[in-house]
């Protein structure tokens, strides 16, 4: 335990804001971001765009991840089923109401958001194994009603699916183009890691931490810990629902398929290798779990092949890098940057 | 004020707390007796981690019990814990900020309450500092500072000044000392630190065996055959 709240340093270093005075340095994820929506366009081609899109839309389903499991060290493995929750009611109210997208991206985050905080239930009695076995229940559950429902395509009823019904969900009018939804999927999670940022360094970062330290201090000190875990958990439904409105908007329609609760227990074992206590271990994870593939498809070699990799990774983080791969990097740059001024 | 009456706590088969009545009312009152007598417990009632089988607890008139263990803290109960609670990756001001969080205090209030509080425990340099580097007694200092920030009116300390040396217990004397006079708190203090607790209680109370056997002025209790028995035994065991 005393080990792993240290690694918590890494995540909420303030003394970036206040000892070297390098105020930018709290908004590197957003300069990160920006870079990466203007620039990219510009330099993959069109089929690498779309697997990036998807990278950027995982990166923020792993800082859901990531957020939980740093803040409250909780374990949670319905996050895709999440993501496939905001994206079911983005579609709905797009097909239903043709409202901007911006609308039908909130709606998706708050319906997850409020299903994040059904699961913060549990959350409030149990911790770790149990926990972690209630979230991948439910993301199971999610699995079998979504096969039976179905996403919407422009259908009729409550559930708006047809077979024959195919209705694109419309992209913002601003990003109609591959690259210009890239660029906005860029900007959407620039605002979502802000979000988390603003939340970690407020009034919920402070009760957060002393809940993880212990709940009796965190009682102790007024912090009503009913009310953070389901806040806790409403933020991260929220950024998972918003990242499933996102994959809604890029492909324009999602397919029921695609999120069995398998894909959670994965995203989680990536977010750990990509390191849950640092912004990138997200990016990293997301990398991991979409771009690998698609290289290796590009390779000529079976997509598949990836979990070997993954499998690989998560051994090497276990044994080697507590911190996850983030971890290791920023380890490596501090003792670089240390090193710099003597060589 | 504190009147606690007919207190009791039993944890299966062990009565940690036995018909405890009492009632407190000095700047500062002593807890002692020997391990296990029920001093810890009894601190856990009042905050609320432990729910009593019988008795009442009113301080200034308000029925603790009825409260959570987070309401009570922002009704203005603190305390800090025998193994201490700083956070790490916190900074020293964020680590006392978090008190201040669900009080209903303007920003520029927040400012100066946090900077009392830094200035009372001598910790104003290290504000920014992130307690991972702090030694023991800062961390010490760092738990006092969340217990006297803001308007506290009782405040619990479990054997604070556990483990220091002769010139920090002396630092932490003088601050105890200075609570009342500071925020007008009520402190009680657990301690087996005789002399600690003689300098700066007006009031102790002898715990054994989830009994309380001897309360009273401060001076007056340590004299107590009783107590002193007690204390032999203990020191027999
Ligand atoms: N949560 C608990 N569960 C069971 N027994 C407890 C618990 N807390 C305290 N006790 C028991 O109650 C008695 C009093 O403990 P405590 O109040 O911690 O003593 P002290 O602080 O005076 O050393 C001890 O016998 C202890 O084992
Ligand atoms: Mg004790």
């Amino acid at each position: 335990m005393q080990a792993a709240t240290k690694h918590l340093s890494g995540a909420v270093e303030p003394d970036a804001v206040s000892s070297t005075g390098f105020v930018l340095g709290r908004y590197v994820p957003q300069l990160f971001f920006t870079c990466a929506a203007i620039l990219l366009p510009f330099l993959v081609n069109a089929l690498w765009l779309k697997v990036l899109t998807a990278v950027a839309i995982y990166a923020l389903t792993a800082a859901s991840i990531a957020l939980l499991y740093r803040r409250l060290g909780l374990v949670s493995l319905a996050q895709v089923a999440l993501m496939g929750c905001g994206g079911w009611v983005a579609l709905r109210f797009a097909h239903a109401f043709g409202l901007p997208f911006e609308v039908n991206l909130m709606a998706g985050g708050i319906f997850a958001g409020l299903i994040g905080m059904i699961l913060a239930y549990p959350a409030l009695r149990m911790r770790g194994l149990y926990l972690a076995l209630i979230t991948l229940m439910a993301a199971g559950g999610f699995g079998i009603l979504i096969n039976v429902i179905q996403f919407p395509n422009g259908g009729g009823g409550l559930t708006g699916f047809e077979v024959r019904a195919i209705t694109y969900m419309p992209r913002p009018v601003i990003a109609i183009s591959d690259a210009a939804y890239f660029s906005y999927c860029m900007v959407v999670i620039a605002f979502g890691f802000l979000l988390i940022d603003v939340h970690e360094r407020g009034r919920a970062g402070r009760g957060w931490a002393l809940i993880r330290k212990s709940e009796a201090s965190a009682m102790a000190a007024g912090v009503n810990v009913t009310l953070y875990k389901v806040w806790g958990f409403a933020l991260s439904g929220f950024l998972a629902g918003v990242a499933g409105a996102l994959l809604a908007g890029n492909l324009q329609l999602l397919d029921a398929r695609s999120f069995p609760p398998a894909e959670s227990v994965m995203i989680f074992a990536l977010t750990v290798v990509g390191g849950a206590w640092h912004w990138y271990g997200a990016v990293i994870a997301a990398l991991l779990y979409r771009l690998v593939p698609a290289f290796l498809n590009d390779l000529g070699l079976d997509g598949n092949a990836a979990y070997i990799i993954f499998g690989l990774a998560l051994i090497h983080a276990l044994i080697t890098a507590p911190k996850g791969l983030a971890g290791q990097l920023s380890d490596g740059l501090k003792r670089l940057a240390r090193r710099g001024p003597n060589a | 004020m504190i009147a606690i009456e007919n207190l009791t706590v039993s944890f299966g088969g062990v009565t940690a707390l036995n018909a405890v009545t009492v009632t407190l009312d000095q700047p500062v009152c002593g807890i002692i007796g020997p391990n296990g007598a029920g001093k810890t417990t009894f601190l856990n009632v009042i905050s609320g981690f432990v729910v009593p089988q019988t008795g009442s607890i009113r301080a200034n008139d308000t029925n603790l019990l009825s409260m959570k263990p987070h309401e009570r803290a922002r009704w203005g109960l603190r305390r800090s814990f025998q193994k201490e609670q700083v956070v790490n990756e916190l900074t020293v001001e964020d680590n006392i900020r978090v008190v201040l969080d669900p009080l209903n205090l303007s920003g520029r209030e927040r400012r100066d309450v946090l900077d009392t509080a830094l200035d009372f425990v001598g910790l104003r340099g290290m504000r920014h500092a992130l307690a991972e580097g702090l030694n023991a007694f800062e961390r010490r200092m760092t738990e006092i500072a969340r217990c006297i920030a803001g308007r506290p009116r009782v405040i619990l300390l479990d054997e604070p000044g556990a483990g220091f040396s002769q010139g920090e217990v002396e630092k932490l004397r003088q601050i105890i000392s200075d609570i009342h006079g500071f925020n007008g708190a009520m402190v009680l203090l657990i301690d087996h630190d005789v002399d600690l607790i003689q300098a700066v209680c007006q009031e102790t109370i002898v715990l054994d065996f989830g009994s309380l056997i001897a309360v009273g002025e401060t001076a007056s209790v340590l004299t107590d055959p009783r107590v002193r028995a007690v204390y032999l035994g203990m020191e027999d065991a």
